[in-house]
């Protein structure tokens, strides 16, 4: 994270950071004290853009033609870094063809910026010498997640900002350990340190330490296709630990009736949730504060949770949940601890390989750590290299978001947090100082649709989408345009995830919860 | 240096004149405050300084209130410097701490650490251990005071409006203890959004901590922001001082200004 | 008389700031932002400041609770626990492995995301475990 700080150019795209990686946006306003451009792309005006040398409010859902629309510009003017393309990347051609098609009339209709805008962007960004791209769930949260992400990646070897210090497509996780939870192998398609569960000796090397005489390699059903394997009457189990769907999840009503067709719903947590309200077991696991382990941050550093007092009531260490149940479920475990857990991870992991709760103290170890005496890596991708030998160029084309504004639904929706929330609120509303900052949703709309809509301030409106109906108090800004919402998503009363769409990106299956087509109604 | 204060907390502890001591502690890598009872081994004591004297200062006056809060009745040890001996005077005198209820175990700073705080007075009264450096003129408030109105307007509202609002300022500062807090007064700054009321909400602050700010700077070094926010209070103190002839904590006996009604004293 | 900082990593946001949460007497009375830590030097949010109020919150779940006649009720682990575990036994038993699903959380420690999907692949024999990073 520190590297930001001496970026001299950074473009921030979908992602509000001030409110939702706060410690992140230090390092930004750093780099901009040392003398940095700071280039925003988003459909709401967030707190970093008024210092930005450049803010652009493209409309929701149009980031690959806005990329393209500024690639095009880098490549018309010959700022593209034609020794880095040549030397590091492959592909070139087929992605330059449809770059050279694309007109910047056209992007700037599609997105709503001028096309001077665009120069400025492309013309700033292209002629850094140091230049990182942010982004956040703004840009992963559509139908064409993995393509917008693509097409950031395009933008950055395309001017040769990526491999060295200071450069590179830096995505923030959204919660705190995301990280984590993917690195241990919390995926359908991998185990720990991303190793294949379709890979025969990967297989068979955890086949052997786990003591089974073999392991499935089909790859498993991601959290959308549960929700539909359930609804077809194929999934009938579903074990939930710490999280809570049904107000995290597009489409809540659909989540809400899938959860009920199950047969056996476990819910672990420390609060009665939505969800836990569902199951037929709920069984209450301890805060991060009563229980000992790691977590792995957004830039790969892994640090101690330590105990700090004994957990509430009757609740119970979750490691020893799931050791319970599985003993008696009929496959032994018999850890002594979280310290001995984090040894066979260790063992089994080769980018944990060489960590130890004691090598763990002080600042924690970043991965690739693989031996007992490597310190850890603070930067991947050094000296221009990739991890798999060249990097790929993608031909991407610019497609709509999945739902578009019509007579019946004319506004388009978009979520996020604000600074004082996290998540499903779980946590922060139970907080009473974070409660007391914001303690209730809102939806935020443009001065001239409030007009229209005979709304002041504070009003309440009904907002409906194709899926769901909520009701919710507005609240009067700038920040969105004419024609654009915007709501956070993490008050259970006004479920914003009621109304958002389910249509999930076919690679990463990440839902759009950035894009949604709603009406709005005064309530009276 | 901190072989003496060692001695003194041995003293204390096993003389049975205090309860305990708060000081710091090297653990888990780190530095953190600590509260050191009898038995305890002080082999893990800390002064505050890592990698440069006092980067890993925490206000320990702050834990003491937090402790003293649930054992009024006991006697306490604390280290301090000599902004948090002006502290101490402070919170006596707010009934915050009770002066027979607390020993202070003073030391000294360096030149370099009052350099960087533009200390002016780098030294408790009652000192344990350490040696006196020269009080340090005020530099960064000097320069400031040399911009143009326009210029300093603008050079404010921009650090404002990097405000993330944390509170962290007003959470890790020593002198904050109200119950409730001007800041989350809804009539003077508005909530649930970003950025904050500018320049309501660092002005009401300043304003506020007028006349108990010692100086400490952490508000500055916890600011997630870099807004120069000891410099704001720098100046604050500065206008208390030519006005009224007053300097937070500096006299042990001193009333405050502000909490006196009618005209200014006479210089 | 037991006054304590206890190093520890927030659980918040991806940041991953280090804090010690400050407790006397077994309540937790404050956050403290790790000045040395490279990560957040001494700095925090407002999520991170007030993470401890949650921690021992009223509302908290203290007691396993079973569904019995469509209400929730308390009953002991031993019940809880082997409930858990016939109830994805049979399931597996009567459908398939693939018939069970899991989700671990973007909230819980390595060790507990880890222990979950070894329990999902070597226990029940299903790769069926995602979280929600995606959200
Ligand atoms: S302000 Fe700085 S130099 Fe002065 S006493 Fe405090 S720590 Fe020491
Ligand atoms: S310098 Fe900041 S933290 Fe220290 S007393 Fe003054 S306001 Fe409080
Ligand atoms: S510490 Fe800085 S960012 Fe936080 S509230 Fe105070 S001024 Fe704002
Ligand atoms: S304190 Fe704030 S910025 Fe730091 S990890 Fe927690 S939520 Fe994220």
């Amino acid at each position: 994270m520190s590297e930001l700080e001496d970026a001299d150019t950074i473009f921030i795209i979908g992602s509000n950071t001030a409110t939702s990686h706060p410690l992140v946006a230090t390092r930004i306003f750093r780099a901009i004290e040392k003398g940095a451009r700071v280039l925003v792309a988003d459909p709401r005006k967030n707190q970093i853009a008024a210092f930005a040398h450049l803010y652009v409010r493209h409309r929701p859902g149009t980031d690959v033609a806005l990329l393209n629309g500024m690639m095009k510009v880098i490549l018309d003017q010959g700022l593209e870094d034609k020794a880095f393309i040549a030397d590091n990347t492959e592909e070139f051609e087929g992605f330059k063809n449809l770059i050279h098609a694309v007109s910047l009339d056209e992007v700037s209709g599609i997105t709503g910026v001028s096309v001077e805008d665009i120069q400025t962007l492309a013309e700033t960004y292209a002629k850094a010498d140091k230049a990182s791209i942010v982004y956040c769930m703004g840009i992963t949260q559509h139908t064409n997640g993995v393509n917008n992400v693509k097409s950031l990646a395009n933008l950055a070897m395309l001017t040769g900002n990526i491999g060295k210090y200071a450069t590179g497509v830096n995505p923030l996780r959204g919660q705190n350990n995301v990280q984590g939870a993917c690195d241990m192998g919390g995926l359908p398609n991998v185990y720990t340190g991303y190793q294949p569960v379709t890979l025969g000796a990967a297989n068979k090397k955890f086949a052997e330490a786990w003591g089974v005489s073999e392991l499935p390699s089909k790859i498993g059903l991601t959290i959308p296709e549960m929700l539909h394997g359930i609804e077809k009457g194929e999934v009938k189990a579903l074990w939930i630990m710490g999280e809570n769907p049904v107000v995290s999840d597009p489409d809540a009503n659909h989540v809400v009736k899938a959860l009920e067709k199950l047969e056996l719903l476990i819910v672990q947590d420390i609060f009665l949730t939505p969800t836990a309200r569902l199951a037929h077991l709920v069984l209450p696991g301890v805060s991060f504060a009563e229980k000992d382990g790691t977590f792995s941050n957004t830039e790969r550093r892994v640090t101690r949770v330590r105990k700090a007092v004994a957990p509430v009531g009757d609740s119970r260490q979750d490691w020893q949940i799931i050791q319970d149940i599985s003993s008696r479920f009929g496959y032994k475990m018999e850890y002594d601890s979280p310290e001995t857990i984090f040894k066979e991870i260790a063992s089994l992991t080769p980018s944990y390989g060489g960590m130890t709760y004691e090598r763990l103290e002080g600042p924690g170890l970043q991965w690739p750590c693989p031996s007992p005496e490597h310190p850890g890596t603070p930067f991947l991708h050094k000296d221009g290299k990739f991890t798999r030998g060249k990097g790929l160029f993608h031909a991407i084309g610019y497609k709509p978001p999945a739902e578009l504004t019509d007579e019946e639904y004319p506004f388009c929706m978009t979520t996020g947090r604000v600074y004082a929330h996290y998540h499903t609120g779980t946590m922060t509303r139970n907080s009473k100082s974070l409660d007391f900052e914001v303690p209730e949703g809102f939806l935020e709309m443009n001065p001239a649709d409030a007009e229209a809509l005979d709304l002041c301030d504070g009003h309440r409106v009904r907002m409906a989408s194709r899926r769901g109906e909520i009701e919710t108090r507005i609240m009067i800004t700038e920040r969105v345009e004419k024609g654009v919402v915007f709501m956070p998503f993490h008050f259970e009363e006004s479920n914003v995830n009621k109304l958002t769409n389910p249509a999930y990106d076919p690679i990463a299956k990440i839902p759009e919860f950035k894009v949604c087509a709603v009406k709005l109604e005064k309530v009276s | 240096m901190i072989d003496r204060v060692k001695q003194k907390i041995n003293e204390l502890l096993s003389g049975g004149s205090v309860k305990g001591v708060v000081a710091l502690a090297n653990a888990n890598g780190h530095v953190a405050p600590c509260l050191f009872q009898k038995g305890d081994d002080l082999q893990h004591l800390s002064l505050g300084d890592r990698e440069t004297s006092g980067d890993a200062r925490y206000p320990l006056n702050k834990v003491l209130t937090t402790i003293a809060r649930q054992y009024p009745d006991e006697v306490f040890g604390v280290l301090v410097r000599g902004c948090d001996e002006r502290g101490l005077h402070i919170l006596f005198r707010l009934n915050q701490l009770a002066a027979d209820k607390v020993v202070p175990i003073g030391i000294s700073c360096p030149e370099t650490l009052a350099l960087q705080c533009e200390c002016k007075k780098p030294w408790p009264d009652e000192m344990t251990a350490g040696e006196k450096s020269q009080g340090v003129a005020q530099k960064r408030v000097e320069a400031a005071e040399g911009l143009d109105l326009k210029e300093r307007f603008s050079f404010w509202t921009e650090q404002f409006s990097k405000c993330i609002k944390c509170y962290g300022c007003r959470d890790i500062c020593p002198m904050c203890f109200c119950k409730e807090c001007s800041l989350e007064c809804e009539d003077l700054v508005s909530k649930g959004d970003l950025p904050v009321d500018i320049p309501v909400f660092h002005l009401t602050r300043a304003m506020h901590m007028a006349d108990r700010c010692i100086d400490c700077g952490l508000c500055e070094e916890a600011c997630p922001a870099d807004i120069p926010l000891r410099l704001l209070y720098k100046k604050t103190s500065k206008i208390m001082n030519t006005e009224f002839g007053f300097t937070s904590g500096m006299n042990k006996n001193e009333i405050s200004p502000l909490s006196m009604m009618g005209p200014a004293p006479k210089k | 008389m037991d006054y304590r900082n206890t190093l520890t990593t927030c659980t918040y946001c991806g940041c991953g700031c280090n804090f010690f949460l400050e407790s006397l007497d077994g309540r937790l009375t404050g956050t403290i932002p790790c000045k040395t830590s490279p990560v957040n030097e001494g700095k925090l949010c407002i999520k991170g400041w007030n993470v401890h109020q949650f921690v021992q919150s009223e509302k908290r779940l203290t007691k396993p609770l079973m569904r019995k006649n469509g209400e929730l009720v308390e009953v002991s682990w031993d019940e809880a626990l082997d409930f858990a575990a016939s109830g994805l036994k049979a399931v597996k038993e009567g459908t398939g492995p693939d018939a069970v699903g899991f989700l671990a959380s973007a909230k819980v420690t390595n060790e507990e995301n880890y222990l979950m999907q070894k329990f999902a692949r070597a226990g029940v024999g299903t790769n069926n475990i995602d979280h929600c990073a995606r959200l």
